[in-house]
């Protein structure tokens, strides 16, 4: 096996190995719709407990919103092959999402922060948080001023006042999930039309 | 002069090779994926991803999503052995061929 080998024919398996495992890493999944798709459903949940006062406003769009992103990784999966990185996000968004349904609606049902300033400034903090994490994995800035805008509709949550308070967690949905998940979106698909055009 | 190192069989099929090194990449992959990176036939690339199988380095798992059927792979770690394995000899027969000025 190893007589006759050619120098060149070696550097090409060398070259074939780096290629496709560069091939592998390379990103594969598309998010952007997700940031929509949440985006959407803050909307839906905000206007729904605003206009109808209702108390299950939150906790059934919420649940909805869930349910309806993994049916729709799960009828992606295998399209795309699971990364590791994709993973990571994947869990970050996850967990981001179990602690705020846990902490939010249990703060809110037990009355203890009746405080509309203190919910707004807790949940958008947590986005934040995420927003900064995932931009941090991915090495990605514009996702990084995402984090940024959420944290800054935090601070603005604590100081503003009452007749502020919804401008400010409206305008920083749509910066942060309407306006970046859309513009993550047109990326992907450039992306993907790029890849077409090169295989 | 020092012996040359073996190249794995299973390894140095130029598609298994390919497959593997992709696999190596992703935590799990499906075969359409695979066969559209791969630029291969469905009956090659299943024929490969066979021995490959057989040599115990991928596994594979298979289900129905929305009544389709779907295969999943993803490397061993028999398989991420034997591909570092592999490149290691590929170095050292490049450095001896380099050293015999072939």
């Amino acid at each position: 096996m190893t007589e006759n080998l050619p120098k060149t024919e070696i550097a090409d398996r060398l070259n074939l190995i780096e290629s496709m495992i560069a091939e592998g890493r390379r990103k594969q999944e598309s998010w952007g719709w997700t940031f929509v798709l949440w985006g959407v459903a803050y909307y839906i949940a905000f206007f729904w407990s605003w206009l109808g006062s209702s108390n299950y406003a939150w906790p059934v769009t919420m649940i909805a919103a869930s349910v309806l992103t993994m049916l729709i990784i799960r009828k992606r999966r295998g399209r795309n092959p699971a990364t590791t990185m994709g993973r990571a996000i994947g869990s970050i968004w996850a967990a981001m999402g179990i602690s705020m349904f846990v902490v939010l609606f249990a703060m809110g049902y037990s009355s203890r922060i009746s405080n509309a300033h203190a919910m707004i400034a807790a949940f958008t903090g947590m986005v934040g948080m995420a927003n900064a994490a995932c931009s941090m994995i991915l090495r990605w800035k514009a996702q990084f001023v995402c984090a940024l805008v959420w944290w800054a509709a935090a601070i603005a949550a604590c100081y503003c006042g009452d007749a502020m308070l919804m401008p400010v967690f409206l305008v920083a949905v749509f910066l942060g999930q309407i306006v970046f998940g859309g513009g993550m979106m047109i990326s992907e698909s450039r992306q993907r039309s790029r890849s077409a055009a090169h295989a | 002069m020092p012996e040359l190192p073996e190249l794995n069989p299973v390894v140095h099929g130029k598609l298994r090779l390919a497959v593997l090194s992709l696999l190596i990449g992703v935590d799990e992959a499906e075969f359409t994926w695979l066969r559209s990176k791969t630029g291969s036939t469905d009956g090659n690339l299943g024929a490969q991803l066979m021995k490959l199988e057989e040599a115990g380095y991928v596994a594979v798992e298979k289900r129905f999503v929305d009544r389709k059927p779907q295969s999943l792979y993803r490397v061993t770690e028999a398989g991420r052995e034997a591909l570092a394995e592999y490149v290691r000899a590929l170095r050292e027969l490049l450095g001896a061929a380099i050293a015999s000025g072939q």
